[in-house]
């Protein structure tokens, strides 16, 4: 009797200590992803001269929006067109994206369609094979003639074979027999499309596109790529800028007489762009996260 | 065939524009391959220039400055790397998440792991800046503090390739630790219960159920890492350490020096790099599709 109750007590001393565990783990990791955004947010909002004394800091040092009033002053111009870029290329990006990838991925969700396999092998092997930076940049530069358009910045991205098959699997959830019932009504593809699948699959829709406009907003390869006129940088190239220049100096490799006449943004300077450029995902994120967590996981267990 | 093309008229007509793009963006930039196996000029254009056969691969592999072989080591040392992290850490992230109840805490962490998904390789680079600059970062601040000598990091390579491995698996992990959940809600709790009854305390449990259970997923994420292992990350190497050439030689992966080579060696050399790299994959690939069919019950990644 005792020793089963001694027993007893045991195994919950144990579980409690995995509980334990979890609870600090947990804890830990989730700091540890947070904390650098705090930190980038922080130093954006201190005086610069604490934080050139004093160094980085998860508080504010000495509170002030200086840095901000200073950016708007004196790039203010610059950084907002970048900002409509990379607005623009965003919405016309997503927009494109979805039509084209619903479309396909409707196409090949229909059963009847013979050769859906066949174009469904044209997709996937894009992923296992492809021909390489180079001849892909050679072509788009002297046969497309990409460079500094913003085509460049939007039709290189406008289809991801990953989230048409994403797509696939949702429109494969919408039950076939109202596709049925609506042909037997006369209705064309089309209008299934449009009328049918579409509704129905509104949430996946919504993941879907996010995930492109996601794509979009962090896109900086395609700038890098193609754009070497400042005024169409998108935002995040512009941010890649700035670093890339203070990279150069703070390894040293710029003697420093010359790193003296190349004026260098402020530590709040860089901190503050960041910011910016990570401006709506903050405010977005408490509303979006959801519906990545439900992409994810409909990719993740896919049929 | 034409019938069935007829019949069903709206629906290809439907594929065109996703068909279009890639025959644009991924068939037609594979005729210039051939590039890979001459030697490239403006003047005579991709089919008009001078066949060379192999010298191209040649030079990559054996090239007197021996940057090839160099870039193939750190692509393969920083995908090996990052693919173990990340994968144990994102496993150990879902099965401790499973034991905790409170709702709140759950929700705000998850939020917190997720968050760095949503951050540009740019924004990332940032942040490292902010850990890692000389005179500002809070690295050297607590160096300083507790009484070490600072480091200059930006001009240290030896670092780097631990400080972008630290960098990938941190923005992946809450990512990839939703995966391990979703296959974990698969699992079935009426095994879970037995083995309570049994006696088996939340350790057992996991060890003996949990773990088994994730294997098949592991393996085929694993796999699926293993297929694209001569394939670096530019936006993370690029991101995150720019054109630095002090740093370039410890981080340079097959993509950054394809890039970086393009324009100084030529459009030759840099093509055959990347056909070296996309044969590499077309192999690994398929040999971890028929290896994750044989785990997976005939079910393989495509």
């Amino acid at each position: 009797m005792s020793a089963q109750k001694h027993k007893h007590i045991r195994i919950s001393a144990s579980d409690h200590m995995v509980k334990l565990f979890a609870y600090l783990f947990i804890g830990f990791i989730a700091l540890a992803c947070i904390y650098p955004l705090i930190m980038v947010l922080s130093v954006s909002f201190s005086d610069n001269s604490a934080v050139t004394k004093f160094g980085y800091s998860a508080v504010p040092r000495e509170m002030t929006l200086d840095t901000y009033r200073y950016l708007f002053a004196h790039s203010g111009l610059r950084i907002l067109r970048s900002y409509v870029v990379t607005i623009c290329i965003t919405i016309v990006g997503t927009f494109g994206s979805m039509l084209i990838t619903s479309m396909i991925a409707f196409a090949i969700s229909i059963r009847d369609l013979k050769y859906r396999n066949v174009i469904a092998y044209i997709c996937n092997f894009t992923i296992i094979f492809s021909a390489g930076l180079i001849p892909w940049y050679y072509v788009c530069v002297n046969w497309y003639h990409m460079m500094n358009s913003y085509a460049g910045l939007i039709l290189p991205s406008i289809f991801s074979v990953w989230n048409m098959f994403l797509m696939r699997t949702y429109f494969s959830a919408v039950p076939v027999s109202l596709y049925e019932s609506a042909k037997l009504d006369g209705a064309s593809y089309y209008q299934i499309y449009f009328r049918i699948a579409l509704p129905l699959s509104k949430t996946a829709m919504l993941t879907v596109g996010l995930m492109y406009a996601l794509c979009y907003w962090n896109d900086w390869w395609n700038a890098l790529m193609f754009i070497n006129d400042r005024d169409k940088f998108p935002l995040q190239y512009f941010l890649y800028n700035i670093l890339s220049n203070v990279n150069a100096i703070s390894s040293g490799r710029i003697p420093s007489g010359a790193a003296a006449n190349i004026k260098l943004p402020s530590e709040t300077v860089k901190m503050a762009v960041t910011v910016i450029t990570i401006g709506p995902i903050i405010f977005l994120y408490p509303f979006i996260q959801k519906y990545f967590v439900d992409g994810i996981m409909t990719g993740a267990v896919k049929e | 065939m034409f019938k069935e093309l007829k019949k069903n008229r709206q629906l290809y007509i439907m594929c065109i524009p996703a068909l279009v793009v890639l025959i644009l963006f991924a068939y037609i930039p594979m005729a210039g391959i051939w590039m890979a196996f001459t030697e490239y000029n403006i003047q005579d254009g991709i089919f008009g220039s001078k066949f060379v056969g192999f010298q191209n691969f040649k030079y990559f592999f054996t090239g007197s400055t021996g940057m090839g072989r160099k870039v193939i080591y750190n692509t393969l040392y920083i995908n090996f790397f990052g693919l173990i992290f990340g994968t144990i850490i994102p496993i150990m992230i879902a099965i401790n998440f499973n034991e905790i109840r409170g709702k709140v805490f759950k929700k705000i962490t998850q939020s917190a792991m997720f968050f760095p998904y949503f951050l540009s390789w740019v924004v990332v680079g940032a942040i490292i800046y902010a850990f890692f600059s000389t005179d500002t970062g809070i690295v050297n601040r607590f160096l300083a503090n507790s009484g070490h000598d600072i480091i200059r990091w930006y001009a240290e390579k030896k670092y780097w390739k631990g400080i972008i491995i630290t960098a990938d698996v941190w923005k992946w992990c809450g990512y990839n630790s939703i995966i391990y959940m979703a296959a974990m809600t698969n699992f079935d709790p009426s095994l879970y219960e037995a083995a309570t009854v049994d006696g088996a305390n939340r350790f057992q449990r996991i060890t003996r159920i949990t773990l088994p259970l994730l294997k098949p997923t592991v393996v085929v994420l694993s796999l699926m890492s293993i297929g694209r292992i001569f394939f670096g990350d530019f936006g993370m190497i690029y991101g995150i350490v720019g054109n630095n050439s002090l740093l370039y030689d410890e981080v340079a992966v097959i993509d950054t020096y394809v890039y970086s080579a393009m324009r100084s060696l030529g459009f030759s050399y840099t093509t055959a790099i990347g056909l070296f790299q996309s044969v590499m994959g077309l192999i690994l690939v398929t040999l971890s599709n028929k290896l994750a069919k044989k785990v997976n019950d005939g079910e393989g990644l495509f």
